[in-house]
């Protein structure tokens, strides 16, 4: 009895497409996050009868054949690249991205991180980190007696001193692009790591070449739309019903079939 | 043994394999692009033996596919694109060229036009499409022209099979007689074609292939009991 099976993979299918959903609510207030959705596809079919078959010698051919189909399994957990919306903040700190691109930061294993969570920091030695303390591969340091900072939309990052009007310039944040941002590895955190599907990342100054501009003093917030996330649980919800209807009427087939001496 | 066992086992094992259409149905009911399978069953007739009269029996012959637009879900997505009316998306698969309604494409990191497998997507005429990698702002209109910053880069290809069509996996058909490019395609950017099962027409189906089920069953159960009867009856003389 394959049906058995086969709403089996329905219910496993519903049963992950609910795991994407309640993580993506579970990141509602997740800075930057970008909602997942589960796609499927139909599992392979079981050829009895293949189409096209001829069936008599005058070249009668099987029209459409007999294929069963054997279930579903899920094909894709994809990234919505969507851009949420920009928050104002007020801390001088703060930059979202207004664009595709990705901020590049340095782990300690030396490896680069990607990530869209522009809430970064000062630390001891006056670094720009982000909010885990990992330094910006732009390496930029605020010295110690800098009244104030700007960050222009292209990158530029001014310290205002005390005693001077004028600005001084102490480095340049870029922003990182890729050819396929699906295909990132995410890696908790907020951020994310290249792969063979993402392509190798491409520096770019910000405002420059679609990369996005940045936006001091904004933050940029989750994308998921929790209206939508809870009508897509509803139906999940009622796809899995569907699929526990089938395993009981297949079920009860079974049982009609073992009550026959 | 009797003729009505056979007809009646022929029919409950047409009706297992209905039930497992309407699983895998109930199944793909969230798949993008999935179309519904209806079986079709038809008389055959088999021998029992020879000088004797042939026997009338039903059995699964084909399947006809439901190709009635599935509903459209919004999902903004660049590369998410669902074909309005008739007509598929072309895609080069290892097995070959292939069918396919499930628009969720991606870019592959050389910069191709690839569905969420890694299968490249053709144009009509079977080339590769390329989507420039500085491209800040991609539109796809209606008839699949792509357009990169207001600069033409390629076409989505939108095909009509010639015959009948044979399902593979990962919602992909193969036309097997060939096909075409559609007249006149209309492809909608930022949406995604659902699956076009109706559970409640599903459920109908299952209770009634599960009904007649039992109905087999009980027949199957009683001409047992009649061919007890008979001998025990013989048994009596």
């Amino acid at each position: 009895m394959k049906s058995l099976q086969i709403a089996a993979t329905g219910m496993a299918a519903q049963q992950l497409r609910v795991d994407v959903i309640s993580n993506n609510i579970a990141n509602m207030s997740t800075a930057a996050y970008r909602p997942r959705t589960a796609e499927f596809s139909d599992l392979m079919y079981q050829q009895y009868l293949t189409p096209g078959t001829i069936t008599s010698q005058v070249g009668t051919i099987v029209p459409a054949g007999i294929q069963l189909g054997t279930g579903v399994k899920p094909s894709t957990v994809s990234m919505e690249i969507t851009q949420g919306s920009l928050r104002p903040t007020g801390s001088e700190l703060d930059i979202a991205i207004d664009g595709t691109g990705f901020l590049e930061i340095t782990l300690p294993s030396g490896e680069s991180a990607y990530t869209r969570d522009g809430k970064l920091n000062r630390s001891s030695d006056g670094q720009i980190v982000s909010k885990d303390g990992f330094p910006l591969t732009d390496s930029i340091t605020i010295p110690e007696d800098a009244r104030s900072i700007s960050i222009s939309g292209d990158g530029e990052v001014v310290a205002y001193f005390e005693s001077e009007t004028a600005g001084q310039s102490i480095g340049n944040i870029s922003l990182v692009r890729f050819v396929n941002e699906k295909g990132l590895e995410a890696m908790g955190d907020n951020m994310f790591r290249e792969t063979e599907a993402s392509g190798s990342p491409n520096r770019l100054v910000p405002a420059t070449e679609g990369v996005g501009i940045i936006r001091q003093r904004y933050l940029e917030d989750s994308g998921v739309d929790v209206v939508q996330e809870i009508s897509e649980l509803i139906e999940a919800q009622r796809g899995y019903e569907l699929n526990s209807k089938v395993i009981t009427a297949a079920d009860e087939m079974l049982a009609a079939t073992t009550r026959v001496r | 043994m009797s003729n009505a066992i056979y007809a009646a086992l022929a029919r409950q094992t047409g009706l297992m394999n209905e039930m497992q259409v309407v699983a895998n149905n109930i199944a793909n009911s969230s798949t993008t692009g999935y179309k519904t399978d209806r079986a079709i069953f038809a008389e055959f007739l088999a021998g029992t033996g020879v000088g004797k009269p042939t026997l009338s029996m039903g059995g699964l012959a084909g399947h006809s596919f439901d190709m009635e637009q599935g509903g459209l879900r919004f999902t903004n997505g660049q590369f998410d694109l669902a074909i309005q009316g008739e007509g598929f998306f072309l895609l080069d698969t290892p097995q070959g060229q292939r069918l396919s309604r499930a628009g969720h494409f991606q870019i592959s990191q050389d910069g191709q036009l690839i569905d969420g497998t890694g299968n490249a997507v053709l144009t009509s005429g079977g080339g590769g499409i390329t989507i420039p990698e500085d491209a800040r702002k991609i539109s796809i209109a209606g008839d699949g022209s792509i357009s990169a910053d207001g600069e033409l880069v390629g076409q989505v290809g939108v095909v009509v099979p010639n015959g009948e069509l044979s399902r593979d996996s990962n919602t992909l058909f193969d036309a097997t007689e060939g096909f075409q490019a559609a007249e006149e395609p209309r492809v909608l950017q930022g949406a995604l074609e659902q699956s076009n099962v109706t559970p409640v027409l599903e459920i109908a189906r299952m209770i009634e292939v599960q009904r007649a089920y039992e109905a087999g069953q009980s027949l199957l159960e009683r001409e047992d009991e009649r061919i007890n009867k008979f001998i025990s009856t013989l048994r009596q003389f």
